[in-house]
């Protein structure tokens, strides 16, 4: 076999041999998740109207050129006019104006309790799942009292106890917010808390506080953000609850809700004052909805390509 | 499991006497009192009587006792605001048409949810399909409120078809006054038909895509058959989770539609008793949906141990 140096064969060398390298970029949870979202038309166009939103209740009164409580007594419930866009309400006050501070309540009271239920939730739920035993049945018993006190009223309580302001609407509203995130964030660690990278966090010495933050929390973003998507709905509802039942916010401050309730007295003869901040708020609430059941197919690992 | 139920049962207990001492301590914690409003205006010794007649006269420890004592009687105390009324009273009055309007409401809702999430699952990548989705988002998105007060402008005032305001009374409670009841029904249905189309389609696809069903397919029993005795048996087990919640949520009452169609209803009077600070009517209320709260939950809990064999409890049994 000494001969078999034969021409037919020839050395090409392994340097450039990669054939077993990932042909593809290794992409992470988070960036699959984004690729997919921005695939999605309907949750990108409510990305869209979203940002606008914010846009527009930040800068939508310098825009249209009238301040939300300034009131001309003698333009009363007039109809939509280049001069007042939406018209103006049975005070002579812009309803472009005030829609737009309205707006800015609702998405403030979205932002805030938002991130107060994570935050607290997170903590709560996770100290409460990791630890278990007793500390987690005081801690559930704790959360089954909240959720059963009505809402309606701890929130009239803590406004009555505060004053009507946009701040404490912002506290009344965040007091009983983060159980649900609580509830679901434990059922998710209890699941959690007997992986290997767990009992391997533990074993190499990691205090609870360590394993909660970097290994379980970070696990649970999923849930977390669906969990987040579907209460933002539910907060600028509330605050409309609120404002229609004469609870909330007092004038000069205005929110959808107080306008909603005006519209309400107005509905008879000029139904656009219902209609106006009824669209507004519906359309918050719609991208909102529409952006969660984007990110729920964005997240859900078994969609993933 | 019965080890399992009394306890539960013990603890459930324990939760509505919390609630309601949070919910007398919270009362109690807001400054001024109901009476202030009326009794400015009396003279001194009148208005001490006054006081001493509702229990106001005493320290806070001394009318949490005495309330807790009078709660396990089931005595509330007599309402500030309308006087001779009490909570028994107030319920026998208001329970009945909140709970006509809660039955109605969920049995339309809870249906045509039902059935249009089995069809949006059935008929998933039709256009079918994306009609419901389409409008079980637009449904979930518009607040009661609002489908409350638009089906009152518009179908009540302009088109005349239902009456704007009102609730049957008297040998009509039960049965009968249907016009009345079409549009606070309505309005309070869509929510139920968006969350339970939403829900049933999200569980029966899950289910769909199991190797039961497919066995099922195999074995050549036909689609209906598929459907019925695998798909939808299974896809019902997160219903039954929710589903007593809803029901308890609707019996109880609902804020706005009473609001709106002046139902003489529960929530219309809890809000009425909230705002002018009614304390022992609050407080019976309070502690009246609490009682149907955790009652409904601990049902369920027993329930689904009994439905679902997967889950067992406390590790062992």
């Amino acid at each position: 076999m000494e001969q078999a140096a034969d021409n037919r064969f020839v050395i090409i060398g392994c340097a450039d041999a990669d054939k077993e390298a990932i042909a593809r970029p290794t992409i992470t949870y988070a960036q699959d998740a984004w690729r997919r979202l921005r695939k999605n038309p309907i949750a990108m166009a409510s990305i869209v109207v979203l940002v606008l939103m914010v846009v527009l209740v930040i800068f939508g009164p310098l825009l249209c050129g009238w301040e939300y409580d300034y009131m001309q007594p003698t333009l009363k419930n007039l109809p939509p006019s280049a001069e007042h866009w939406f018209g103006t309400d049975m005070l002579g006050r812009d309803i472009f104006a005030r829609v737009c501070v309205g707006g800015r309540v609702s998405l403030l009271i979205a932002l805030v309790c938002t991130c107060v239920q994570v935050v607290v939730g997170c903590a709560y739920g996770g100290i409460m799942a990791y630890f278990g035993g007793w500390v987690d049945n005081i801690m559930m018993r704790v959360i089954e009292v909240m959720m059963s006190i009505p809402y309606l009223l701890v929130v009239i309580i803590v406004m009555m106890v505060l004053d009507n302001s946009v701040p404490s609407l912002l506290v009344a509203l965040c007091v009983t917010s983060w159980c649900n995130t609580a509830r679901a964030m434990r059922g998710v660690i209890l699941q959690l808390k007997s992986s290997e990278y767990v009992m391997a966090a533990q074993s190499l010495g990691a205090p609870a506080r360590r394993v909660i933050l970097k290994h379980l929390i970070p696990n649970t973003i999923g849930i977390l953000i669906l969990n987040t998507a579907t209460s933002i709905p539910n907060y600028i509802f509330q605050e409309s609850t609120l404002g229609f039942l004469g609870i909330g916010l007092q004038p000069p401050n205005t929110s959808l809700g107080v306008m909603i309730s005006l519209g309400q007295a107005a509905m008879e003869f000029y139904p656009l004052q219902l209609i106006f901040p009824a669209a507004a708020l519906v359309l918050i609430v719609l991208a909102f909805n529409l952006l969660g059941d984007g990110l729920r197919d964005a997240l859900d690992p078994k969609l993933r390509k | 499991m019965l080890k399992y139920t009394v306890r539960r049962f013990f603890e459930m207990l324990l939760t509505i006497f919390v609630i309601a001492t949070a919910t007398f301590f919270l009362l109690a914690a807001v400054p001024g009192d109901p009476l202030s409003d009326r009794a400015d205006r009396l003279p001194e010794s009148i208005r001490e009587n006054l006081y001493r007649k509702y229990g106001l006269d005493k320290p806070v420890l001394e009318r949490y006792v005495i309330t807790m004592k009078g709660m396990l009687h089931g005595d509330f105390g007599e309402s500030v605001r309308m006087p001779g009324y009490d909570i028994q009273k107030l319920l026998q009055e208001t329970l009945a048409p909140s709970a006509r309007l809660g039955l109605q409401t969920i049995v339309v809702g809870v249906g045509v949810g039902l059935l249009l999430g089995i069809l949006a699952a059935m008929f998933k990548g039709t256009w079918l399909d994306y009609i419901i989705v389409f409008f079980s988002v637009l449904m979930i998105s518009v607040p009661t409120l609002i489908f409350g007060l638009l089906l009152q402008k518009y179908v009540a005032g302009e088109m005349g078809l239902f009456p704007i305001i009102g609730w049957p009374s008297g040998e009509e409670l039960w049965f009968g006054g249907w016009a009345y009841t079409v549009l606070p029904t309505l309005s309070g249905c869509f929510s139920y038909i968006a969350t339970y189309s939403r829900l049933l389609k999200t569980s029966m696809l899950d289910v769909i895509n199991q190797d039961y069903v497919l066995a099922a397919r195999a074995k050549g029993l036909s689609e209906p058959q598929i459907v019925r005795r695998h798909i939808l048996r299974n896809s019902f087990i997160p219903i039954i989770t929710v589903l007593p919640m809803s029901i308890a949520f609707a019996l109880t009452g609902s804020f706005f539609i009473e609001k709106i169609y002046a139902i003489p209803g529960f929530g219309r009077y809890f809000i009425e008793s909230v705002q002018s600070r009614d304390l022992s009517i609050i407080l019976g209320q309070t502690v009246l949906m609490s009682i149907v709260y955790v009652a409904v939950v601990f049902l369920v809990d027993i329930l689904y141990t009994l439905i679902d064999p997967r889950i067992r409890v406390g590790g062992k049994a």
